[in-house]
């Protein structure tokens, strides 16, 4: 040790070449599938096409789909678009939202206005809708920035109630319980056409979404989720990006609440109720946060399981009724919260977990049976 | 012009004063050693220069430009980067991960554009990959990339650290004890980097470290602070031998080699909560 | 009396009343967080199953209205202790937030149990245990006997308390929540302490449950986000206490139960949902106002 203890004279020989030459990097070659892989990856896609795209109109399909089914399934793709919308906040962000039908509702009547009241166009609504939900979203943000997540937990709570019955309640606006009539765009007026729209505007959440994790504004969200401070120090402006992230989800909701209004027709307020919001939670979590893929898939569960479409597809009224004494429209109410509580405490990765070797392996990879574990169901607890 | 002056700062949580009229300046390209006991306050000084704390009294220049009241993310705009005492990097992410967003100040396109998948960022999000295989190459950490970071061991992370800073292009590096967990040789080893690093980057380096043959060598001039008080500085020799630093740091007479192998996990100085600054934080 | 003077009067006194049952759900929310810093979302819950369990026993099986009640705060009870099983132990290790989802998940849960069970009849009625009323005098207010018996329970609830964090196991407990570790070392049981706070407020919203409930026509999630709802009321009062005051979480309780009950004033009855509003509003106000809550013992702020 006595050498190191010796004051080496400071290098100061700027002229000195740089030490390590930036190599060209040498690029291991990923593992690609065969091409029997490749077939066998093509077949799948193909089916998850044909069930997505194909199966609502009957093409080349074995069953009848009748126009009830696609509206449950227009319903499917709409809460998909508030569970990503709540996994900005919840999954990136680590910010909880309990009055997330207050987001969607919000949307939802600003639609209908304007195509009611103001005899303007769908898509126009649809636009407005997103602005206002985002607005609202900005506004309740900013009052996250002074509180820590459990406090702000209530105040959300208390935001969800105070817009349903004051805000969806003032009967000028939003019809109050005689409901707010919200008519479909003229040629999206069929259960079957409605329902590509809805997929139209999924598709661009899901860009969004997917260029939201993959650009700074996403990565500056996982960092300030996990450490503030540390994000902070990166140069992020941590409470600008909480406040993106209310922005994107208010966005996203404001779009899934034109979509439902327009899908049901008729809106009333009691329909954004406390039930709603848990029930977006129920989605995000149990579809697994942070997972876009699990989070749509759970959003879709818990919609068939709402409407009773999951039940019957798999012919379990039997199971449910007869055996259990469980009507089917109390299914859902019954298991989800099961579900949930088994998220949490044993399989913390949802949906997304189950999915993930299934995922990967469709985008050409190694089918890995322990891809997208994770170890806890992770929130922010910084700020809590 | 100094890179950084710090003049007469004082910082007082409740009643104890943590830091007390330290003043302190570092030059261009200099080093810039801190030593102290446990608890001296160093770890203060650095959260009243990055903006973490709001000190009662005094002034942090950087460049000339006051920048006591700025915040954090701004003096990191300015070109002020820090390494943590307890490892600042976020965990659950991987490494490459973490230099891609420690790049933020970097990325070109407004996060907007990100947000919606403009043309540009593609592009964009390419050279920021390109410029974190650089950097990891530069530090030798190239195996580590694709790694958690929750399951890297201790000393490699500390590397990862200055990795990520040097990332984030700044002009003064503030390392808060770069060297703990590492043996002497890898001690050796990171005061070669250091310099060398000083010298192709064209920083200005103030460390804190424990391991007083390290500071010593590549310093080239050293503070002690002991109960927030600046107790002596000067040329890093002069300081090592300086009777009152022996007393304070050493605890014994002046010429016993201290013990070069500080705790691997360093204990909590007062780093946490008190009075940060930014309510959200 | 003047109009706007006596309507203000009964809005006082029916809020007080109102908001006993919230100071019984706070109180338990307080009782909680104290012991495991979670946000205990299943607390109202707590209350609507044993009201549930009391209607079934009393209605559907004919049992004694005394005994109906035991049963009530009986199921309660193991509902708290489950939670406390098969939730909020195995997220021990999980961050807050997390906690409280899982005991959103329980409320969620009790809720859809309650539907399921009891769907023949979606909305019940239960009779009072004195089914008479008055007039209070000079300011008219009506109240009922039941009423009456719920602040007498409070009353008692609080002494009860008060007595039991006074005594040497309640003092006991108190150190096993502050410092679980040392309390391991000199042989507490954290485990069975927690299990006991669980029970605890379990009790507690169980008699806010039972004793609210015959008031009105309850149907499930009747205290969560029904016609009774509590559990908003009572974290704010729970907020009002600092989270940590059981003195506090009992005025914030009443102070929440007389806001809320402005929201029923007869100017106010153009404004929707004036109820919610206010909550919200003054939900807002404590928090960025007084983020620490008001009815707060001096020592409580400096712990």
């Amino acid at each position: 040790m006595s050498d190191a203890t010796r004051v080496l004279p400071v290098v100061t020989d700027a002229s000195a070449p740089p030490a390590t030459p930036a190599a060209t990097p040498v690029v291991e070659q990923p593992w690609r599938p065969s091409r029997g892989g490749w077939v066998a990856r093509g077949v799948v896609w193909t089916l998850l096409g044909w069930v997505v795209l194909a199966l609502p109109l009957n093409v080349l399909s074995p069953f009848e789909v009748g126009v009830t089914d696609v509206d449950v399934a227009s319903l499917a793709v709409i809460y998909a678009i508030g569970a990503l919308s709540l996994n900005v906040l919840l999954g990136y962000c680590g910010q909880i939202s309990l009055g997330h039908q207050a987001f969607v509702g919000v949307g939802a009547f600003a639609s209908a206005y304007i195509v009611t009241n103001l005899q303007l166009s769908f898509f126009l609504a649809v636009g407005v809708a997103a602005l206002f939900g985002a607005v609202q979203a900005v506004l309740l943000g900013a009052v996250s920035l002074r509180l820590t997540g459990l406090y702000f937990a209530l105040v959300t709570l208390a935001y969800g109630s105070f817009a349903q019955e004051t805000l969806f309640g003032i009967t000028s606006l939003t019809g109050g319980e005689g409901g707010k009539p919200a008519p479909r765009p003229e040629f999206f007026t069929s259960g079957y056409r409605y329902y590509y729209l809805c997929l139209a505007f999924l598709a661009l959440v899901l860009w969004i979404d997917w260029r939201l994790t993959a650009s700074k504004a996403g990565r500056a969200m996982a960092a300030l989720r996990e450490n503030p401070r540390v994000a902070s120090s990166y140069g992020i402006d941590v409470r600008a990006y909480i406040l993106v992230a209310f922005a994107v989800s208010g966005l996203f909701a404001g779009v899934a609440g034109a979509l439902v209004a327009h899908h049901d027709e008729v809106i009333v307020p009691s329909s954004f109720d406390f039930r709603l919001a848990l029930l977006f939670v129920l989605m995000t979590v149990v579809g697994g946060l942070r997972s876009r893929t699990g989070v749509v898939l759970g959003a879709i569960f818990f919609a068939l399981l709402e409407e009773g479409a999951l039940v019957s597809m798999f012919r379990l009224e039997g199971f449910f009724e007869g055996l259990l004494g469980l009507p089917t429209e109390f299914v859902s109410l019954v298991v989800g919260p099961v579900l949930l509580v088994l998220t949490l405490t044993l399989y913390p990765g949802g949906i997304g977990q189950q999915v993930a070797p299934i995922r990967l392996w469709l985008t050409g990879h190694r089918f890995d049976r322990h891809a997208g574990a994770v170890d806890d169901v992770e929130v922010n607890d910084v700020r809590a | 012009m100094s890179v950084l002056e710090i003049s007469n700062l004082t910082i007082r949580f409740g009643g104890i004063t943590a830091l007390n009229e330290v003043t302190l300046r570092a030059g261009e390209w200099e080093i810039v050693g801190i030593i102290g006991p446990n608890g001296a306050g160093k770890t203060t000084l650095f959260n009243c220069i990055t903006g973490f704390y709001q000190p009662t009294a005094g002034r942090v220049a950087y460049r000339g430009t006051d920048i006591t009241g700025l915040p954090v993310h701004k003096r990191t705009a300015l070109g002020i980067g820090r390494t943590f005492q307890n490892v600042g990097l976020v965990k659950n992410a991987t490494v490459r991960e973490n230099l891609a967003t420690a790049q933020h100040l970097q990325v070109s396109y407004d996060p907007w554009a990100g947000i919606a998948g403009g043309p540009t960022t593609f592009g964009e999000e390419r050279r920021i990959r390109e410029r974190s295989h650089l950097i990891l190459e530069l530090l030798d950490l190239r195996h580590v990339g694709e790694e958690r970071v929750a399951d890297l061991p201790y000393g490699v992370l500390k590397k990862v650290e200055i990795a990520a800073v040097l990332a984030t292009d700044p002009d003064l590096l503030l390392l808060d004890e770069p060297g703990s967990g590492m043996g002497p040789e890898e001690a050796t080893a990171l005061g070669d980097t250091l310099l060398e690093l000083r010298q192709q980057f064209g920083l200005s380096i103030v460390m804190i470290d424990h391991h007083v043959p390290l500071v010593t060598r590549v310093s080239d001039y050293v503070y002690c602070l002991n109960f927030g008080e600046v107790l002596a500085e000067g040329k890093p020799d002069d300081v090592r031998r300086h009777p009152e630093v022996a007393r304070a740091y050493l605890g014994t007479e002046p010429e016993t080699e201290p013990e070069p192998a500080p705790e691997p996990v360093p204990g909590p100085e007062p780093d946490t909560t008190p009075t940060l600054v930014g309510g959200a934080l | 009396m003047s109009g706007l003077g006596q309507e203000v009067g009964v809005a006082i006194v029916t809020g007080l009343l109102q908001g006993c049952v919230y100071a019984l759900v706070a109180l338990g929310i307080v009782l909680v967080f104290r012991a495991s810093g979670v946000f205990n979302f299943a607390q109202a819950e707590f209350g609507t199953t044993g009201l549930f369990a009391a209607y079934a026993a009393l209605t559907l099986w004919g049992w004694s209205y005394s005994w109906a009640i035991a049963f009530g705060l009986a199921v309660a009870v193991a509902m708290g202790l489950l939670t406390e099983r098969l939730v909020v132990h195995p997220l021990r290790n999980a961050s807050r937030v997390t906690v409280l989802v899982g005991t959103a998940g329980v409320a969620l849960a009790a809720i859809g149990i309650q539907f399921w069970q009891f769907n023949e009849t979606l909305i019940m009625t239960m009779p009072r245990i004195v089914d008479s009323f008055f007039l209070v005098p000079v300011i008219g207010a009506p109240v009922t006997v039941q009423q009456l018996i719920t602040l007498g329970v409070l009353v008692v609830a609080s002494l009860v308390l008060a007595l039991f964090f006074r005594s040497p196991a309640g003092l006991t407990i108190q150190a096993a929540q502050q410092e679980p570790t040392a309390a391991e070392l000199v042989g507490i049981s954290v485990r069975r302490v927690s299990m006991l706070t669980w029970a605890m407020a379990a009790l507690l919203g169980g008699l806010a449950g039972i004793l609210s409930g015959p008031n009105l026509t309850f149907t499930a999630g009747f205290l969560s986000f029904g016609a009774g709802r509590a559990l908003l009321p009572g974290f704010m009062a729970a907020v009002l206490a600092g989270m940590r005051s059981m003195p506090g979480a009992v005025a914030g309780g009443l102070t929440v139960g007389v806001v809320e009950q402005m929201g029923t004033l007869s100017f106010m009855i153009e404004v929707p949902g004036a109820r919610a509003m206010l909550l919200f509003g003054f939900l807002l106000v404590v928090l960025m106002v007084k983020p620490h809550g008001i009815f707060v013992p001096r020592t409580a702020v400096a712990a």
